[in-house]
């Protein structure tokens, strides 16, 4: 019967596969943990970001808003966007909450009858907004976060002041459907009508609030003519566009960044499954030792040899692939319903095609490059090298063809990670510091190598054969060496670097505090309560230098007179133009401030509006002396020229302005003031008591608690980096199962020979135990130093700070080192301890 | 038998192997007085090597009682067996069985640093020496030619001066002329040491050397012999 005739090296492939996957079950952990993790970060990415634009509008409050600083829209502007569809004002404020003397920070949001446009505002209580909010006895309701309701004790019907102004509490909020549009809150939410507001005076004239109009337009309408039709309408407007398509764009930065480090963390991880897949490799073709020889005696070809393995390797690699990407996906579609109740962002779970196939093709690009060194290997050696030992041909170095091979492989890999992860600058760094740090892992593997070889004959090792025989073990060409401290050294590393740069940061973050930062920030001081907040404070004992600006706020609309959206700036600098941003006036430098450039105006000098910039900044934003810059304050444009640049300390958390203006440019302009006051800690509750009483519109930010907040933040991220790390760590450990599987089958023979020789078992099992401590310590070790390294780089040159060595830290990934790599081993040295010498030499003989 | 140095009565090895349970030694019965030197031969597969890791307490024995240097192996647990092989026995093996990573001195010393003998290094030194290698001591087992391997191993079975020399097929892997000069060693340092020596061989040269000849044959011993002088050739 005529068959296809398949070609030599297909039919051996498949034959050799009759024997089962059983020597490939580290090679499809690694492959499956690895492409598993990052089609897991993959698909959620996805879905929060077809979630974030599916419920843009809900999000956002509307199809489209128009956000004015400081100011509500003119009758004018009001009526333009009024003609675009059905729309609700919003205005958010910060501001203070009090019952009695209990006060705390709130993010207040000022409401109209038909807030929210889209989506349902809910209460705990299940009782509708409007009559929660509508005005009782002439006093108006307010609803809060439930977080705050407890920290002041509130029940409902219970009379609050917001800024002074009697409130009745009357109930908390479950459910705000634009919630995460706000970004960076430095309070809880409440929620009062605008006319309350506005009746209590919470938003005259100077009060530092946003006035937010959300349209409901015509289906099918084009938002971009809109937004250009508003543009042209009112061009000194000063108002910043945002419509549905991107609702949160900061949550979204933040989203993708986020989606891009895990991605990159999962990929670091499958960098590491690269070096179980590439011992995996290594063992079974050790293995196939004699029927590769045999066969290369009786004719096949170095080539169909190459092949025949190549595609073996290949159809596993592919079943690891698919069950990793089944597994990913799997997990997301399976906790989804779970995680979309949980999330603080909205997210559409689905099985999305595209974040499987990036999965795919990272897990099949690093199988092939790390699988591709051993089977080049193979297709070197000669037939009698092969009948010797497989060791021996460890040192055989493949040829020119296949050198290229894997260097393509690895470009291919690397272009595909910065073109394909969505951060491509984050990307190039890891891509970076992981070939880094292979690179120096495989050198102090090395090294280790080289100094255990000439330890272990050291005449103090004399009469302790089991530490001589771990040592040699450690030595020895092909053992594990390279595998654990590669596989250990990569994941404890990063635990290394994350553990010591956070320590650093909290460190940092506190030591600030002590030196000379102030206690507090005051803002919406009005200017003739300037003199009475001073007296206050001075009244306090323990309360010391007072600070105090003009504050305004602006949005910076051309550069040297191009609009800024069309500026050419460095990307870090594109923060500056992104929103709304402090301004000051002032006609002497602050004190202390650091001229870099330029000169300071004369006082009184009223001859044009000069603009003194962030010396930092205006360098990313291309700003020398002369250039100018239009900043629109309060719907008015103003044009500075360039006086001279500033150097400003931001981590010294006193008043710094990016601008500051001479007072001429803004003269006129209504604003309040920002103080800031420096206090003892027994000073600071007296402090809020008196000013919360006097001047109850006054908003009191303690630094201590914004701090204590961001530091928590940093704790939360730090913990989510470190469960990444873990991740990473998981597949080390399981190419270290991996590693000590294979050592145990040198360990079975080692085991055979010392009882021969009249070793017990207590004796052997303490050499193998010393040898897994040495190795993990030695790794833990490598690790430390790389991580250190990393940790210094980022505390020096990001953080901006001294660094510190953590020694417990450090500790802990020496002995996490020691202790996960004696586990591993000790898991696989006690089988060898159980078998009889005698079948062991018998097998090893044959 | 006051010395008798091993007693094997009635031993049997039963194996598990896939196709069913295999019976490797059928009811021997032996004993070896000290000083013998007792040479085992016969076909591939008749169990010769099988009864010298019984002796050698590297097998158990699936029935019968094992006596070697009056201790019954047969009660004597994993430990207790690597002593007593430490403390009496040197061992041999075809593919000679050294640790790859450690030197011949070292390899050589390491059952006497075993034995907590403080004089480990120096006897090793002096083992290498009388097996000619004492120039190789920092080589390690792959620098070494197969001769070379198998006096070193020969030099670690007998550096603790053990009553019991067992060795499993010692020139199995060696050229004839290798395997005549290691043999010629193997049997002057165990006659200097007065060492018992049991031999599995399938050279008839070299058992022809020894005091007494066991012809093995499908696990039981067929033949028990002197040797008959010309019977090789």
């Amino acid at each position: 019967m005529p068959f296809l005739v398949m070609p030599f090296w297909v039919s051996l492939a498949l034959r050799e596969l009759r024997g089962g996957l059983a020597g490939f079950r580290v090679f499809l952990a690694c492959l499956i943990l690895g492409v598993g993790g990052i089609a897991v970060v993959g698909s959620m990415t996805a879905a929060i970001e077809r979630g974030l634009a599916a419920e843009g509008r809900q999000i956002l409050g509307g199809d489209a808003s128009l956000s004015f600083t400081y100011r509500f829209a003119n009758d004018n502007e009001r009526a333009w966007i009024e003609s675009q569809g059905q729309i609700s004002e919003v205005a958010d404020l910060r501001s203070m909450l009090a019952r009695g003397d209990d006060r705390a920070l709130a993010q207040v949001k000022g409401v109209d009858g038909v807030y929210p446009l889209y989506g349902a505002l809910s209460l705990s209580n299940g009782g509708d907004l409007a009559p929660a909010l509508a005005p009782t006895s002439g006093v108006y309701g307010l609803v809060t976060e439930p977080v705050l309701a407890e920290r002041l004790g509130l029940s409902p019907g219970d009379r609050v002041e917001l800024a002074g102004v009697p409130f009745d509490f009357r109930g908390t909020i479950a459910v705000e459907p634009d919630r995460i549009s706000g970004g960076f809150a430095l309070g809880p939410r409440v929620i009062a009508l605008t006319e309350g507001l506005r009746a209590g005076g919470l938003l005259g004239p100077g009060t530092l609030f946003t006035a937010l109009y959300r349209m409901r337009v015509e289906p099918g309408a084009k938002l971009e003519k809109i937004r250009d039709g508003f543009t042209d309408a009112f061009p000194e407007a000063g108002a910043r566009w945002r419509d549905r398509n991107n609702a949160a764009p900061g949550l979204q930065r933040f989203v993708d960044r986020l989606g891009a480090f895990l991605t990159l963390t999962g990929l670091a991880a499958l960098a590491i499954g690269g070096v179980g897949v590439g011992a995996a490799v290594r063992g079974y073709l050790g293995r196939k030792t004699k029927t590769i020889a045999a066969l290369r005696a009786i004719g096949a070809s170095a080539g169909e040899l190459f092949a025949a393995y190549a595609l073996q390797i290949a159809l596993i690699g592919v079943a690891g692939i698919a069950a990793g990407l089944a597994l990913g996906a799997g997990l997301v579609a399976l906790a989804g319903p779970f995680l979309a109740e949980r999330l603080p962002v909205p997210a559409e779970f689905a099985v999305y095609p595209r974040p499987l196939a990036i999965a795919g093709l990272f897990g099949a690009l690093t199988a092939a490059l790390f699988a591709l060194w051993p089977l080049a290997q193979l297709r070197e050696m000669r037939p009698a090298l092969l009948f010797r030992d497989l060791n021996e041909g460890g040192t055989v170095r493949p040829r020119g063809g296949m050198l290229a091979l894997l260097a393509l492989l690895a470009a291919t890999l690397g272009w595909a990670v910065i073109g394909l992860s969505g951060a491509p600058d984050l990307a190039l760094w890891v891509v970076g510091a992981v070939a880094g740090a292979f690179i120096t892992l495989r050198v102090m593997a090395w090294l280790a190598r080289v100094a255990a070889r000439h330890l272990a004959h050291a005449c103090w090792l004399r009469h302790r054969p089991g530490l001589r025989l771990a040592l040699g073990a450690i030595g020895a060409p092909g053992g594990q060496t390279g595998d654990v401290v590669l596989a250990l050294g990569l994941g404890l590393g990063v635990l290394a670097a994350i553990g010591q740069t956070d320590a650093n940061m909290q460190r940092l973050i506190r030591a600030q505090l002590p030196e000379g930062s102030p206690a507090f920030f005051f803002v919406d001081i009005q200017t003739d309560q300037l003199e009475r907040f001073r007296s206050l404070i001075t009244d306090v004992e323990g309360a010391g230098r007072i600070e105090s600006a003009p504050m305004l706020r602006g949005v910076v609309t051309h550069l040297n007179g191009v609009p800024a959206a069309e500026a050419q700036i460095d990307p870090d600098g594109a923060w500056v133009l992104r929103g709304d941003r402090g301004v000051s006036y002032a006609a002497a430098p602050p004190p202390g401030a650091v001229i870099t450039e330029g000169t300071w105006w004369e006082a009184g000098n009223a001859s044009e509006p000069l603009v003194s910039f962030s010396a930092h900044e205006g360098a990313k934003l291309g700003l020398t002396l002369g250039s100018t810059i239009t900043v629109n304050v309060l719907g008015r444009p103003v044009t500075a020229r360039v006086a001279n640049l500033r150097q400003i300390e931001w981590q010294g958390l006193g008043i710094n302005f990016l601008m500051i203006l001479n007072p001429a440019a803004l003269a006129g302009a209504p604003h309040s003031h920002i103080a800031t006051v420096h206090a003892s800690p027994g000073a600071e509750a007296p402090i809020m008591r008196a000013v919360g009483r006097a001047l109850p519109n006054v908003t009191t930010i303690r630094v201590r608690d914004q701090v204590t907040r961001v530091s928590e933040g940093l704790q939360d991220l730090g913990a989510a980096t470190r469960w990444a790390a873990a991740a990473l760590l998981m597949t080390g450990l399981v190419v270290l199962i991996g590693a000590a599987g294979t050592a145990a089958e040198r360990q079975t023979g080692e085991a055979a020979i010392l009882k021969v020789l009249g070793a017990d078992r207590a004796r052997i099992l303490a050499s193998f135990a010393l040898r897994a401590l040495i190795l993990g310590a030695l790794a833990g070790l490598v690790a430390l130093a790389w991580g250190w390294a990393a940790a210094w780089g980022a505390t020096r040159f990001v953080l901006d700070g001294p660094f510190v060595f953590q020694p417990g830290t450090a500790l802990a990934v020496v002995l996490g080192g020691a202790l996960l790599n004696l586990a591993a081993g000790l898991a696989f040295s006690l089988y060898p301890l159980r078998l009889r010498p005698a079948r062991v030499l018998r097998r090893a003989a044959g | 038998m006051d010395q008798a140095l091993i007693e094997l009565e009635g031993i049997g090895l039963t194996l598990p192997s896939q196709a069913g349970d295999v019976e490797i030694l059928r009811g021997i019965d032996l004993i070896v007085a000290r000083g013998e030197r007792v040479g085992i031969v016969g076909p591939s597969g008749s169990g010769k090597s099988s009864l010298l890791m019984i002796i050698g307490g590297m097998e158990r024995a699936s029935a019968g009682v094992v006596r070697v240097v009056g201790a019954d192996l047969g009660v004597l647990g994993e430990d207790r067996l690597a002593r007593l092989r430490r403390d009496n026995m040197g061992v041999v093996f075809q593919t000679f069985h050294l640790i790859p990573t450690m030197t011949a001195l070292e390899n050589v010393a390491t059952p006497l640093e075993l034995a907590g003998r403080r004089d480990a290094f120096d006897r090793a030194a002096m083992m290498l020496d009388a097996v000619g290698l004492g120039h190789r001591g920092a080589h390690y087992p792959a620098q070494l030619s197969g001769g070379e391997q198998q006096r070193v191993a020969l030099a670690r079975a007998l550096a603790p001066g053990p009553a019991l020399l067992l060795a499993d097929e010692p020139t199995g892997n060696l050229d004839g002329r290798t395997g005549e000069a290691v043999a010629d060693l193997m049997f002057r340092l165990a006659d200097e040491q007065g060492a018992t020596m049991v031999l599995v061989t399938h050279a008839p040269d070299i058992a022809r050397r020894c005091s007494r000849i066991l012809t093995m044959a499908d696990g039981r011993i067929s033949e028990d012999r002197a040797p008959i002088a010309g019977a090789a050739q």
